[in-house]
């Protein structure tokens, strides 16, 4: 008998996979809406560190390597850096002009842990996060899934304050482990066991079956008005239940069978090529099983520190955050918009994937019920503004592609802050006009179903998205 | 009632010639206002003139509205409130007179209001007018029915005080049924807010399926910090010595050295420094890394040294712990500290902050010890002081357990000297020769949180009979009453079901405890019936009685004495409330026989250190300090502390001294630490901690209307906001809330450049002139534009953008407020009795954890009534609150 380990194994099935991972049950409080959409409505963001190239207009590299498109909503061009999209020009929305105000004076190295939260950060002292959006999405769709929501990185874990490895934050704030070895997410999403969880939803039934009965003998001594008072107590005990029932239910229910033959889940970010196009193929493959509806996938950590750095090494060149810093260098500016040119790729290359695969429920393909966007928390060399971000898909949540949108005012040939080289230049004065990304978070809240009309303290959803 | 009637028309005449005279002569001083307040106290007269108590059920006097009333109300009145205008969407032809089962009795407990502030009719409207007598036999009128309605609503009322736990008060019932000094932090959502403000008040207190997930997460972790499972784990303990310091920071080629005796001192001993006492050697210091000491012995005290770190003000000493601290547990930090010089005005503390660099741009610094600790032996008796820190709960460096060097690994800890010392000469520093940091640190092992769960016990080795015996003593103290052998068992069936699941006898008993910390007898203040009920079954028995009064005083569970004394029925004796037959007594003055134990409980529990709880939530939802997280403007965040704690230190202090609640409108002391009293720029306060401080009359203090949070949370970020003042002096000082805001308000025109040029004041005017906000603005702004003479940080000012500040108003009565000191001695002589119900009404319905209902009326009454015989005094307000019926029943 070896009791000792199995407890320690319920522990580890706790912490060690991370929240995002745990059963819908412990995951999803949101319980009251539990009408299945008809169709999956599925979320992802890609989070890349390290902005773009903006050189200035009068750089040569300008016309070939700033990364904001030019033109207008439907007439837009684009440059060589997201070229690779042409083909998909009907499938996106490519944005300019939105920031999260509260970090807007802080060093970009900092602000990889509120892209997707809008908290303020800051840049040293004291810290504190908050909710991410993702996790909003997934406390409303996690609970028709196996997992709420699947949170990877590169580098995996949670990173440190300020230098984040994950892109998603429970509603205390606190990050989420994310996982970067594809064998350890397959396992997870369709090898792993419920055995320690097993054991552990048949204490939690008996403790139920418990305290309701418990509870009813209570009842019986209490007055009418009292009475009614308690029966909200039973009901969240007996919606608990159902909740473990919910959770009985992914146990008994068989793991989608998924051919591994053609994953290559030893890659390791060395081999970048292979590792990204796996990371996705792994996105892909939880979307279309219906095992999660929400992702997050964040490319490294600010700062090039770790696996990420590598990714650069696919299209021949060094680390990553260096070519940030060497954009002056020959063939600085093309170096970057490069590496920034094959992260649009392989984001395309998955958007192209989800347009070719049917619902398998037969309404339309998997990318119109889906939005996936892609981007950054900052633009030019460590500045903290006009975030560079795509999205893709999302046509029957009623997002409206083939635009480029340009908000805030001021800054419409994105110049502003354009060339910066020096490592101080992120604190220069800005006088361009942006709005909220969080105006953009609740605008995908609503159209995710979520009733709320602000997000991270701002409100109101984006107009024209 | 015709005692009655008289009273008021003495009261209004006596009104009259202290308004006039006010005219031409010197106002009374607040003191003098505060006496003839008293003196003109319509409950105090009323309460002389106390009938005996009627048996009769109690009838509505129809008839004498229909003789005596309706004709008057209708000429005074229809104008406005009646068919052609409906003002306050009142009409008094249509209100149904039959207070006691008709629907209308809030509006007449309005019109109640309004006639006996003199607030209606309005002076302007000369058409409308009411004659003294008239308006005296109607408020005569009301004030029977409301009352007799109040007796006759109160039996069917549906109100009760059956409710769980508020999110603080779980946390404190962890903490003291666990006996563990950190509850795990509490994740539950936050309360909403009642009516009154308070958080406690059972109907809005809901349970969700989060809710009631979060509680078995916080039940589980809590007892893993309550229970130890297997050997005592080896702490890592890291010693700073500083004699042992001194080698290697003198080896240092770029640190400066220098010796105390000589001249150049001045010049470097504004950094920290270790300081050889004896030669006078010195040398710069106040970093370094340092690694655990395998062999260290913890809790030891090496002989003094004569070599001390000096850390001047706001100084620190930043130390590298590498990455040894364990995940959990409490690290204690002992440090033996002193100060160079004891010159009375001037304190140091320390203060702990803890702080990773991981790489570039990704770091954090978060201050982790609870308070600062002042230091405050002098240097040749240096004293140890120590901060407990729980050490899953802080921010740690994520990358500590890495095999890689990079990202970073180590955390930093620094020890700061908080102070206000100043002055080059002899400046005061502290002085630290010994710092021990222990980490996991247990008092005593098995710590007494385990063995108070696992007691000693001859039954040990029999799991079934020792786990009965485990569990009988738990689940009395989580229940707060006996438990019957009954209700053991199917703790014990659960127990049986867990055991083989588990290694440990002790880790199966801990899933079993977190299912009966998820019981509703755990979560939840019951009011049980009885089964064999009788006439007398509308009290709450003994311990339920010894809970609520738990949960009033401590926000907790009630400890073993007092639940001894109630299970023994010894709480309360039979007689102490008094029987339901004397209900009717309304405006009996008769104080209930005391209870003694019960008293002395009230006693004893408010000189317990947990009573700090009472004060603090208490005093932040009776005054909604909560707004103060709502504004933005307050940078400071030491003045924000200090901003809150005064009215929680006032509270205390009039608390202590059983002292006049009518201090919180106007008293001649203010409670000031150093930070407050620099903003307030009253001189000679010195250190952190609040006292009471007299007050000079040019200070313009005292009371909580003066306070800095108050003043500071009901404003917009750039200047006061008397509208918002107005409100808060409405709803949370007269408990009188003014209506909701109608759906269509005008939107003041910004664009409007005669808007634009006017001053804040004439745009709340012109804003209130408008017809459809008059009838309520002209209710609330008066009383928002006496604070004028502060500012939107609770500044005293005399000018606003260079023109001087005019803080005079008038009411809706016509009543000229003269600023501040207008306002309170308004208050002080004319509101009394309005003020002392309030705060009857805000700490009842806190005690009970309930709104109160029309129906509570005539207890309030009564209460106040009692109240304000004694005194007006605090202490005898809780004390009579506890006694009270009200407080006794379901």
């Amino acid at each position: 008998m070896n009791f000792e380990t199995a407890s320690l194994n319920r522990r580890n099935f706790l912490c060690g996979t991370g929240v995002a991972l745990a059963l819908p049950w412990f995951e999803t409080f949101a319980a009251e809406t539990a009408t299945p959409a008809k169709t999956p409505k599925r979320f992802l963001s890609v989070y890349h560190p390290d902005g773009v190239g903006l050189p200035l207009k009068e750089d040569p590299a300008w016309k070939d390597w700033s990364w904001f498109p030019r033109g207008g909503e439907k007439d837009f061009e684009l440059t060589k850096v997201l070229d690779v999209l042409e083909p998909l020009r009907s499938e996106i929305t490519i944005y300019s002009g939105l920031s999260h105000p509260a970090v807007r004076r802080v060093h970009g190295h900092s602000n990889a842990d509120q892209y997707l939260t809008g908290a303020a950060t800051g840049g040293h002292g004291p810290y504190k996060n908050s909710v991410s959006v993702d996790q909003v999405i997934a406390e409303h769709t996690g609970e028709f899934t196996r997992h709420a929501s699947l949170v990877m990185s590169t580098n995996g874990g949670i990173g440190a304050p300020r230098g984040s490895q994950t892109q998603s934050y429970n509603r205390e704030g606190r990050p989420i482990p994310a996982m970067n070895k594809p064998k350890q997410i397959f396992d997870t999403l369709f090898v792993t066991s419920g055995k320690d969880a097993a054991a552990k939803l048949a204490r939690s039934k008996s403790s139920l079956d418990f305290l309701i009965s418990n509870t009813r003998s209570l009842g019986r001594q209490l007055s009418k008005h009292d009475q009614q008072t308690l029966q909200q107590y039973l009901d969240a005990v007996r919606d608990t239940e159902v909740k473990l029932a919910k959770a009985q239910k992914w146990i008994d229910t068989p793991i989608p069978e998924v051919d591994a033959s053609n994953l290559h889940l030893e890659a390791d970010p060395k081999e970048a090529r292979l590792y990204f196009e796996t990371m996705y193929e792994l996105i892909y493959l939880a979307f279309l099983s219906d095992s999660t509806r929400v992702s997050t996938f964040q490319l490294g950590r600010e700062n090039g520190e770790g696996p990420h750095d590598l990714l650069s090494k696919a299209v021949g060149l060094g680390g990553a955050h260096g070519l940030t810093h060497a954009v002056k260098k020959p063939n600085g500016w093309k170096n970057l918009g490069t590496y920034n040119r094959y992260q649009a790729q392989e984001f395309g290359r998955f958007v192209q994937k989800l347009k070719d695969t049917p619902e398998p429920n037969g309404d339309g393909n998997m990318l119109d019920n889906t939005f996936a966007m892609h981007g950054s928390a900052s633009s030019s060399f460590h500045l903290s503004r006009n975030y560079p971000i795509i999205s893709a898909g999302g046509k029957n949540l009623g997002f409206r592609n083939g635009r480029y949108l340009k908000f805030g005012s001021g800054n419409e040939d994105n110049q502003a802050g354009a060339g910066i080289v020096s490592d101080a230049g992120w604190r220069g004065k800005i006088e361009a006009e942006e709005l909220p990304l969080a105006q953009l978070f609740v605008t995908i809240l609503q159209r995710f179903d979520v009733e709320t009309d602000t997000f991270a303290g701002y409100t109101g959803p984006l107009e024209r998205v | 009632m015709n005692t009655l009637r008289i009273t008021i028309l003495l009261a209004l005449g006596i009104a009259c010639p202290i308004l006039a005279a006010e005219i031409d002569t010197e106002p009374v001083t607040l003191e003098k206002a505060r006496e003839i307040g008293r003196t003109k106290s319509r409950l105090l007269q009323e309460s002389q003139t106390a009938k005996e108590p009627s048996h009769v059920v109690p009838k509505a006097d129809v008839a004498f509205y229909q003789k005596s009333i309706r004709g008057v109300l209708l000429k005074s009145c229809l104008g406005c409130h009646g068919p052609k205008r409906s003002e306050g969407r009142l009409r008094v032809d249509e209100l149904n007179p039959d207070l006691l089962t008709g629907p209308d009795v809030n509006r007449w407990r309005e019109i109640y209001n309004a006639l006996s502030n003199s607030e209606m009719p309005p002076e302007d409207e000369s058409n409308y007018t009411l004659a003294d007598t008239d308006r005296g036999r109607i408020v005569d009128w009301l004030s029977t029915e409301l009352n007799k309605a109040s007796i006759v609503r109160r039996d069917s009322s549906q109100r009760s005080s059956f409710r769980r736990m508020t999110k603080y008060e779980y946390s404190y019932a962890l903490q003291d049924v666990l006996g563990i000094k950190f509850p795990p932090p509490n994740n539950l959502p936050s309360e909403t807010p009642s009516e009154d403000g308070f958080k406690n008040s059972s109907e809005l207190l809901q349970m969700s399926v989060m809710q009631f997930e979060t509680y078995r997460e916080l039940a589980m972790k809590a007892l893993r910090r309550a229970i130890v499972i297997g050997e005592q784990p080896k702490p890592v303990t890291y010693i700073v010595s500083m004699r042992d310091e001194v080698p290697k920071a003198m080896g240092n080629k770029r640190a400066k050295k220098f010796n105390k005796n000589e001249k150049e001192y001045r010049n470097n001993n504004n950094r920290p420094h270790l300081l050889n006492r004896e030669t006078g050697e010195a040398v710069h210091f106040n970093t370094g890394k340092i690694n655990p000491k395998p062999d260290a012995v913890v809790g030891d005290s090496p002989e003094v040294s004569p070599v001390v770190l000096a850390m001047p003000r706001s100084n620190e000493l930043k130390m590298n712990l590498d990455r040894f601290l364990p995940d959990d547990g409490i690290m204690r930090v002992r440090i033996r500290a002193g100060r160079s010089t004891m010159k009375p005005n001037e304190y140091a503390s320390l203060r702990l902050i803890f702080s990773a660099h991981t790489s570039n741009n990704a770091n954090f610094m978060n201050v982790i010890s609870q308070r600062d600790i002042p230091v405050t032996a002098s240097t040749d008796d240096r004293e140890f002081i120590h901060f407990d820190i729980p050490l899953s709960d802080i921010q740690r460096n994520p990358f500590r357990h890495l095999e890689r060097t990079f990202p970073r690994r180590d955390e930093f800890l620094h020890i700061r000297n908080v102070s206000n010392a100043g002055g080059r000469d002899d400046p005061l520093h502290v002085y630290v020769d010994y710092i021990e940091i222990t980490a996991p640190y247990y008092e005593q092992w098995p710590p007494q949180s385990h063995t108070n769960i696992f007691i000693a016990s001859e039954k040990r080795n029999d799991e079934t009979a020792y786990g009965r015996e485990v569990l009988t003593k738990f689940m009395r103290r989580i229940w707060r009453r006996p438990v019957t052998s009954a209700e053991v068992d199917q703790l014990m069936d659960l127990f049986v079901k867990y055991r083989p699941q588990f290694a440990t006898f002790e880790e199966a008993m801990m899933e079993v405890l977190a299912t009966a910390l998820a019981t509703p007898e755990f979560l939840y203040l019951t009011q049980k019936v009885a089964s064999d009920q009788d006439d007398e079954s509308t009290l709450i028995n003994d311990v339920e009685l010894a809970s609520r009064l738990s949960f009033f005083l401590w926000s907790s569970v009630p400890d073993d004495e007092l639940l001894q004394l109630a299970e023994q029925g010894k709480l309360r004796s039979n007689n102490v409330v008094p029987r339901l037959r004397s209900r009717n007594s309304a405006n009996g003055v008769a104080e209930p026989q005391q209870a003694t134990h019960l008293k002395a409980q009230v006693d004893r529990m408010l000189a317990d250190s947990r009573a700090q709880r009472f004060s603090k939530h208490f005093v932040g939802q009776w005054l909604g300090l909560d707004g103060l997280d709502n504004v933005a403007h307050i940078k400071d965040e030491d003045l924000k502390a200090a901003m809150l704690g005064e009215p929680v230190a006032l509270f205390e202090e009039i608390l202590k001294n059983n002292g006049n609640v009518m201090d919180f409108i106007h008293a001649d002391y203010v409670m000031l630490n150093e930070r407050l009293a620099g903003h307030y720029r009253i001189p000679n306060v010195f250190g952190p901690h609040f006292r009471k401080v007299a007050l000079k009359p040019n200070m313009n203090r005292g009371g909580v209307l003066t306070g800095a949070a108050v003043l500071a949370m009901n404003s917009d970020g750039t200047d006061s906001n008397p509208l918002k003042r107005g409100v808060w002096m409405l709803e949370r000082i007269l408990h009188d809330p003014p209506p909701p805001p109608p759906p269509n308000v005008p939107e003041v025109d910004l664009t409007d450049p005669k808007i634009l040029q006017m001053t804040l004041k004439e745009r709340i005017a012109d804003h209130r002139n408008k017809p459809a906000c008059m009838s309520c603005h002209s209710r609330i702004d008066p009383w928002g534009i006496a604070f004028e003479n502060y500012g939107a940080l609770g500044d005293y000012r005399t000018q606003i953008k260079k023109k001087p500040v005019d803080a005079n108003s008038e009411l809706f009565n016509k009543q000229k407020l003269n600023g501040m000191d207008g306002l309170k001695r308004y208050l002080l002589t004319e509101r009394q009795d309005q003020f002392a119900q309030a705060i009857v009404h805000k700490m009842t319905a806190y005690a009970l954890g309930r709104s109160l209902s029309f129906s509570d009326r005539a207890d309030i009454d009564k209460l106040t009534k009692q109240f304000r015989n004694k005194g007006d005094r605090l202490r005898d307000l809780i004390h009579l609150i506890v006694i009270s019926e009200i407080f006794n029943s379901k």
